[in-house]
């Protein structure tokens, strides 16, 4: 086997395909076509693709990282724009005006839950980028931490489009059609957006690296006070966002519905889909740092 | 002088070298050995992927072009390469003239 055929093999076990390996192998035949057997002085193949991936795989995940923000951003504002469209005097129908309940429980669950999954996973994938813009090479591990909040922030995005278009479809006899179609298509075009942006982070995902260090966790990211204790027992952390965001909800809710019964039901109800979050995703987006023997290895999990 | 001396510092060299005249990897990699008068020993593999990264950030554009009947990746410096060389110069300076004052 040749150099240059190790080296296509080697990029391709690591991932790196298509248009780049082809412009890489081109690049080193010249390089070899230039001095018949300088092979030995260009490395090992499996070092030098080790070496582009491990680059392409960091420059990837930061890329895709904040093209999810940006599409998750745009989601945001069709969530805005749905709602004032949808209810212009901020006045909402109960949920039996609707067709039925089929369609507006999940609606609902999309589009009060999903946003606030999507902004903390897409805010914490494009933090961590924006941290590391500078590094030419990540660890594989925190490139993996990455990309998976940056593809927790797109399925919970696309939870919210999806729960948009249903709310559309619920309440489709008791709208006009331009306000439901204004609704729809601000939805139906962020979420192309939110499906091109996947694309991106499923490419940077297939880049495998095994660029060794520790991913860090959620207090890298963030100066929060009393970290050494929260890190401790990251619960602790859990506990005092749910009770925070449960507290801001009931006081904001209280004001808005002049009802302090309204308010903390539904003060309760947030702080409990945190608490609920945390448990389910607190591990996936880093709030608790893996230990350096169950990090991976590679890029793609 | 040690692989690992010269990877440090590739990105500015990669820099002075293209910024010289428009080149392709081989060329690139052959000034750089004969400006040095040989010192910068380093597997010559390494100046691509570095290029690669070079080029992402902006610091290089590149073309292919046909020599020889063979297909071949042209570099040239871009205007942000043109003034991080710049700034990597003047950083240059200054350490120097610190080691020197340093050292004697």
């Amino acid at each position: 086997m040749s150099w240059l055929e190790e080296l296509s093999d080697e990029l391709a076990a690591r991932g790196v395909a298509g248009g780049r390996r082809e412009r890489i192998l081109a690049e080193l035949g010249d390089h070899i076509a230039c001095e018949p057997g300088c092979e030995v002085r260009l490395g090992s193949p499996a070092v030098l693709a080790a070496r582009f991936a491990e680059e392409l795989g960091t420059d990837m995940a930061r890329r895709s990282a904040f093209t999810a923000f940006a599409a998750l951003a745009l989601a945001a504002a069709a969530l805005l724009i749905s709602q004032l469209a949808t209810h212009p005097t901020g006045r909402y129908p109960g949920f039996d005006s609707g067709h039925s309940l089929l369609l507006f429980i999940p609606a609902a669950l999309g589009m009060l839950v999903a946003p606030q999954l999507a902004l903390a996973a897409g805010l914490l994938a494009a933090w961590r980028a924006i941290r590391r813009r500078s590094a030419p090479i990540l660890p594989a591990a925190e490139v993996a931490l990455i990309n998976r909040r940056a593809r927790i922030g797109l399925i919970a995005g696309l939870a919210t489009v999806v729960g948009i278009e249903l709310y559309v479809a619920d309440f489709s006899a008791s709208l006009p059609a331009w306000r439901l179609a204004t609704a729809g298509g601000v939805a139906a075009c962020a979420g192309i957006a939110l499906l091109a942006s996947a694309r991106a982070v499923r490419r940077a995902g297939e880049i495998v690296s095994e660029h060794a260090g520790r991913a860090g966790d959620l207090f890298d990211d963030l100066p929060l006070p009393g970290s050494t204790w929260l890190r401790a027992q990251p619960w602790r952390l859990g506990s005092a966002a749910s009770i925070a965001i449960a507290l801001g909800a009931t006081l904001f809710e209280w004001h808005a519905e002049r009802s302090l019964a309204e308010g903390l039901q539904r003060g309760v109800t947030e702080g409990v889909l945190v608490a609920v979050g945390f448990a389910l995703f607190g591990r996936a987006v880093g709030v608790v740092a893996q230990p350096p023997e169950q990090e991976p290895t590679a890029l793609v999990e | 002088m040690k692989p690992d001396a010269v990877n440090g510092q590739l990105e500015p060299l990669i820099l002075a070298t293209v910024g010289e005249e428009s080149a392709h990897g081989y060329a690139i990699v052959q000034r750089l050995k004969e400006r040095s008068g040989g010192a910068f020993d380093l597997a010559e593999g390494t100046v691509y992927p570095a290029l690669h990264r070079m080029e992402r950030d902006g610091l290089l554009s590149s073309s292919w072009s046909i020599e020889a009947g063979r297909r071949r990746r042209v570099y040239r410096l871009t205007r942000s390469g043109r003034s991080t060389l710049a700034e990597r110069r003047r950083e240059w300076g200054s350490f120097v003239r610190a080691m020197e004052a340093v050292l004697g």
